[in-house]
Order: C-alpha cells, then structure tokens, then sequence
C-alpha cells in the first residue's frame, strides 16, 4: 500500500477512531488502527470488541493495501507533524513494518497484519432510521448519564432504545433515577416496532460524532438483532447490543402529584451546585423546602439547603410558582445536578412530588407544550 | 467506703510482651526492643534485661554493650497497635470518662461505675484480668484519690502488680518514695534536690513551702503539691461523637462452627444498627474483625455504594467479609468475632426506584421494643443459635 494524505486529514481521523481503540485487551491488535484503501479513500478503523468506528479521509492512493498500525504512537507521531502531505507506505508480504514520512521526518514502525484484525461486521446499506442530530445528540445527553455504571446488572448499564410509527424512546436507569427522552421522526417515516438496547457507551461516542453537525443520522440493526450500527457523514459507529429485557419503566414514573414546582434551571443549579459543596462529607445530601405563594408573598419560595458536619451549613432560597401543598424531599446532589445538567440552563423546569418518600420528578417547561423528557429521581430518605 | 475512683493502668514493657506472645521461648530472658541502626535507641527493655542496666532512650550499640546475651527485637507497631487499640477498648468498657495516656497507659476516672461494675479496686481487678485474658500480657494499675498518685501507684506495683492508695493516705504512700518517683522530676532537679539532702517524697513535702518557693519559684510550690499528692488536674473524657459503631465477641473457647459464628455475627449486627439508629446516624464502611489464636487479628472492609444502616445490610456486608476472609484463614476455630461500622454520617439512605420505607419501618419498630422491654423482647429466628435456643 501506497498512500498520501494531508497531516490534518490524517490528525481527524484519528481522532475520530481512537475513541474506540481498546485501553486494556487481551487481543494485542485492537490496540491498533486499521488502514486500508477504499474505493479512492483511505478508511480508518479501530475497536475494542464492543464498539467499532471507522472513518473514510481523502487520499491519493499510489498503491492499494491495507495494514494496522499501533494507534497511541500513530497519533501521538501524527498530532507532532507540520501540515504537509504524509505518505504512508506498507509492504505487508515482504516486512512487517510501514514507513511514514511527512516533509524531512521519516519513520518506521512496526506493524500488524490487516488480515487479523477483528471483522467489523458490516450490517449493509438497507433501509435505515434517519435520525434529526440535534434532537438525537440532545436526547443522547439528557438519557445516557443516567444508565448504571457498574456490571452487576449488564442490562441496565445500556439504554433503552425503542421505536413505534413516528417515535423513538430513548430510556436509562440506575435504578435510582430514570430518564425517558422521546425523539419525534420525520412524518414521512415509520419505523416498524422495534426494542433494543444500546451500550450507553456507544451513545456517548454518537453524541460526540455528531458535536455539531447537521447532517441526518442513520440507524440501522442487524438482522440477528445483536449489534447496531449509527451512520454520520464519513462516520460509521457499530456496537453490540446488550441481551435482555430493559425492565419496564413506564409504571415508574408518577402520573399524579401533590406540589408542582417550576424554577428557572440556572437559579436552581446554582443553589444546587452551592448545596453540593456542603453535601461533600460523602452523604451528598440536599434538601429542598417548597412553600406555595400566600397573602404575605406574591412568589412560592423553593429553600435548597445541606449541611455537613464538622464543616458548616449553606441554606439558598429562590422564587418559584408552586401548585398544590408545600413540600419537602432531600435529593442526592448529585442526582440533582445531573438531571438541571440535561435541561436547557435558559429555561425553567417542573418538579412533581409526591411526599418526602417517594420520586420526584422533573419535566423541562416547554412554552409549546411539547413534552419530551421527564426524569425520576428517588430521593434520599432523612431526617428531617 | 470503697477505695479512691481513679485509675492510671498500665501495660508492664508492652513492646517486649508482645515480642514474648508470638515467641514464647523469649519469656523469662532478657529482651530488648528498639529501633535498629547505628543511631537506634531501646523502646523497651523486659525486667530481665533492665537488671543489666538496659532502659529506654539507651543507645542500641549501649545496651548491646551492657547486655550481650539479649535478644534485641525491630519495633513492629501495626502488631502492637492492634493490641494497644483492644487495650483502650477494655478500658472503654467501663468507663466513658478514660484518657488515653499512651499506647500502653490511660487513666479512668470510675466515680458513679459502682453500681455497675463494683469500686475502684475492683475495676482495677477486672481489667487486669480481661488483659490478661484477652490480650495475654501484663498490666499494672494504680488506683488513688488523683491522676497523680494513680501513677505513682501503678509505678510502684509493677510489674504485673496493683496498688491501691486509700483516700486520705496519698501523702504518707509518697513520702519513702525517692523523689525520682515523683511525675516532673526529671534528673536535673533530682540532682538540684539532692543537694538540699532531699532524698525521699516525704523529705520534700516536709520541706517550708516558703523555703521551697524561694529556691525553685513557682515550680517549688508545685513540686510540694506534688509531694502531698496533691493534684487537680481531671480525667480527661475522650471526644464524645462516635467516629465508629462496633461490636465484638471473644469466645471461651476457640469456635469452630460456622452457623454459630454467623449467629453471633447476626446479633452484633443488631447491636450496631440500633446504636447507630439511636444517634440518628449511618456508617459509609462495614468492618469485620477476626482474631486467631494466639493474638492474630485480622481485618476487611468493605464500603458499599450506599450508606448502611439497617442490620441487614450491616449483616450482609459483614457476613460476606467473614465468609471471604474466613476460607483464606482455612476456616480455622476463631477466637473473636466483631462486626462494626466506620466513616459516619447523619443517616439518610438513597431509595432504590420502586422501594418502599417498609424495612425502615420495620427496624424502627423493633428498635423502639428493644429499647422498652430489651434485647429479648423481638428477635430474629436466625439470633437464635447465638443464644444456644
């Protein structure tokens, strides 16, 4: 193989793949990146078994071939190189080693035969889902944080992915907290019914992919339903699913109310950013007050306060609209700053509570009515 | 009328009565512990080695010198501070009001534990008793009207000794004592004594206080206090906040039987939850501790993802901590059991979706029984087999 391409090209894609490379494998290979000429292009591959992405950049191909090349050296070597043309050239059949050379640096390196990289499977160019970016990237953000981060239970640690006519849900759980984000399709399409789940993981590296993007993104699933695969310009992401049944959440989420919050997100997540300072001694604690308008105020009160022993306490009011009784519930900080995290810092969100014991929930206002996320969180059960 | 209420208690050449418990043939033979090295000073000598002049702060290479034939042992501190540390808990068991003097020493004030426990005499019996039992080694203790005379007095019965000042009887216990004895009198001032021909406490204390006073200043007026053992200064209670929950069981005899040690497990579980409950507090860590014979005490902990502090997870997590480090012991008889828990925090638990306070509930009720009618008033059917039922 005979290749030229410019260094910032090169710089891209390796950006793009290395996300995927394995950190720890027992397969020596996948440490690798997979280069080989494609129709005109050169391609770019890398995986750790469980997600696969390549990337096509534009080349002047001399010679057709392929070869892998240890990644972490490739794009430390590359990131260092002037931007001028990078030539890289392989003899697989004769030597295993591929020559680099950009301007007056040339290096050799060792490399490994393309052949015994792993088979990305390939689920085709059948019919896809083509997905809006931003709604994908924004449901993406507002769901994934929220999957389980442990392996005690696999299922969990992805997200429900779910289609039906015009709708794709997308859901995650550590079973403290759940978020369920709805991406509408395009009227022109329908998707048969379908359920899958998806590494978050995967989703994680879709959202970044897509960064700012504005080109549609295509989803397509094997026949065998056992891996997925996210299409973007010149980006193909493939993962394995997770087995299972994602357990059933729609009887998680409260229909019914007793207070009705609405705070302005970014006052709300500067009081819980202040709390969670408090909170630190490790219970992570926060405690929010409601108390609806009356005679004397014409604004509802939300008071967020944590206190922490041995280090002092921290109390912040801000005024909301309160509908229905006051209301008390302690959240875990975190829990709390991950969900304001996911809403847009402009707008104001909508906290549903029941009682002291059991979830709140947390709902974007949106002028328009439309209502395309709700997240549950359980809340810490304390001593008032 | 019982004897006086304070105690100093102290543990006779701690380090080498440790050395001696994991090597018997040493017992009865000079041995010195110390930091090894040219520059390494004696920690401590035992009586057989202080016979030749060996004593603490003594250069190695000197007391190498002064005594040939003895066995000079590195200072292994994780080993002795496990003892050190039962060693306070002993004393905790009687008395909140106990100030930790050193790894080896510790005063206790007992005044209002004789109801309890019995007076200051027989405090002091006990725990030299359970320090013998429990630990294997020696303790001296000196029970006395003050901190002061406690010391003195426990100085003075060692080793393996007590000594018991009657209240009133402080200055005439001092007085044939050299005022080497005396706590503050170190070898300059025993030296600047002497050459007042004052020899003996008595002597001192004898001594015109203005006479004293002109000599020394204000020192001198302590130093005859001191010498009419007299003194002031309280027992220093230790901080009251818990910064850990725990329980432990010695056994008679080692237990070999596995449902028994869970049993035990299972109630100490209890015990802990309902402390914990009664402070309105949750623990970040679950200790478990075993002990093998003679003196091996292990420990593992875990710290779970969530607060524990209900008995069932405390009992779950300890339970999994035993059965782990139980199978790398071979499963041999243990000799202490003990569950805990570390790392407190004002109690709140993070619910799981879908879960309902019904096992708060339920362990709040049984608390508040236990705490009305005692321990035995509910009970779990896996508590049985502790209690032999």
């Amino acid at each position: 193989m005979k290749v030229q391409v410019l260094q910032e090209n090169l710089q891209r894609g390796l950006g793009i793949v290395g996300r995927a490379v394995a950190a720890r494998s027992t397969l020596p290979i996948t440490a690798n990146v997979l280069i080989m000429t494609d129709e005109g292009r050169l391609k770019l591959s890398a995986t750790d078994l469980d997600i696969s992405i390549s990337t096509w950049i534009g080349a002047k191909i001399d010679e057709e071939g392929a070869t892998t090349i240890p990644a972490r050296l490739m794009t430390d070597f590359v990131a260092q190189l002037p931007p001028a043309t990078v030539t890289i050239e392989s003899d697989e059949e004769m030597r295993r080693s591929a020559k680099l050379t950009c301007a007056r640096t040339e290096s050799t390196v060792n490399t490994l035969s393309a052949t015994d990289f792993p088979r990305l499977a390939t689920i085709g160019d059948g019919p896809g889902i083509s997905i809006n970016p931003t709604d994908l990237r924004r449901a993406i953000d507002r769901v994934e944080f929220a999957a389980a981060t442990d392996d005690s239970r696999p299922v969990i640690t992805g997200v429900s992915v779910k289609g039906a006519e015009h709708m794709l849900t997308f859901a995650a759980s550590d079973g403290f907290r759940l978020a369920v984000a709805d991406i509408a399709l395009d009227e022109k399409q329908s998707v048969a019914e379908f359920d899958l789940i998806v590494p978050a993981r995967a989703l994680r590296e879709v959202g970044r992919l897509i960064g700012d993007s504005g080109a549609p993104v295509e989803l397509r699933v094997n026949e065998e339903k056992t891996r997925v695969e996210f299409t973007l310009t010149d980006v193909e992401l493939s993962a394995q699913l997770i087995q299972g049944s994602f357990p059933n959440y729609t009887q998680l989420i409260p229909t019914e109310w007793n207070t009705a919050t609405e705070v302005p997100v970014g006052d709300f997540m500067r009081g819980a950013r202040i709390a969670a300072i408090f909170a630190r001694d490790g219970s992570g604690i926060v405690r929010l007050q409601v108390t609806p308008e009356d005679a004397a105020r014409e604004d509802g009160q939300l008071l967020i306060s944590a206190r922490a022993d041995e280090v002092g306490d921290n109390e912040g009011t801000i005024d909301v609209r309160v509908k229905g009784e006051a209301a008390k519930i302690a959240f875990n900080s975190r829990y709390l700053a991950d969900v304001l995290g996911a809403l847009d810092p402009e707008g104001s969100v909508r906290m549903e509570t029941t009682s002291p014991s059991s979830q709140g929930v947390f709902r974007p206002v949106d002028e328009s009515g439309k209502d395309d996320y709700v997240h549950v969180v359980m809340p810490m059960f304390v001593q008032w | 009328m019982g004897s006086p209420s304070v105690l100093h208690v102290d543990l006779d050449a701690f380090f080498v009565a440790m050395e001696v418990l994991r090597r018997p043939e040493l017992a009865g033979k000079p041995v010195v512990v110390g930091f090894t090295g040219p520059r390494g000073v004696v920690s401590t000598a035992s009586y057989e080695a202080r016979a030749f002049g060996v004593h603490s702060a003594l250069p190695m290479a000197r007391a190498r010198r002064l005594c040939p034939q003895a066995t000079c042992l590195p200072v292994d501190f994780p080993y002795y501070a496990e003892a050190s540390e039962r060693f306070h808990a002993i004393l905790r068991d009687y008395t909140p009001a106990c100030e930790r003097a050193g790894t080896d020493e510790a005063y206790l004030d007992v005044a209002g534990c004789e109801r309890l426990f019995g007076d200051g005499e027989a405090i002091a019996r006990a725990i030299r008793a359970r320090v013998r039992a429990e630990i294997g080694i020696a303790a001296s203790a000196g029970v006395a009207a003050n901190k002061l005379v406690a010391k003195v007095a426990s100085d003075a019965a060692k080793p393996d000794g007590l000594c018991v000042v009657p209240a009133g009887g402080e200055a005439a216990f001092l007085a044939p004592l050299p005022v080497r004895d005396l706590p503050m009198v170190g070898p300059r001032l025993e030296a600047r004594l002497a050459e007042l021909g004052l020899r003996a406490i008595g002597e001192v204390a004898a001594w015109p206080a203005a006479a004293l006073r002109a000599r020394f200043g204000r020192m001198g007026e302590e130093l005859r206090e001191r010498a009419l053992g007299r003194f002031d200064a309280p027992v220093l209670t230790e901080r009251a906040a818990a910064r850990s929950v725990s329980r432990e069981t010695t056994f008679g005899e080692d237990e070999p039987g596995r449902s028994r040690l869970r049993a035990v497990l299972r109630a100490q579980a209890e015990q802990v939850a309902r402390d914990l409950a009664r402070d309105g507090r949750a623990a970040r860590t679950v200790v478990l501790k075993l002990r093998f014979p003679p003196f091996q005490t292990l420990t593992r902990s875990h710290t779970p993802a969530r607060q524990v502090a209900l008995a069932d997870d405390i009992f779950a997590a300890g339970a999994d901590l035993f059965e782990r480090l139980w199978r790398e012991e071979g499963r041999r008889p243990v000799r202490l059991i003990g569950v805990g828990v570390a790392n407190l925090m004002p109690r709140a638990r993070q619910l799981r979706l879908g879960e309902t306070l019904e096992a708060d509930r339920l362990a709040e009720t049984v608390g508040s029984l236990r705490d009305r009618f005692g321990d035995g008033a509910v009970r779990r059917a896996a508590e049985m087999t502790a209690e032999g039922r």
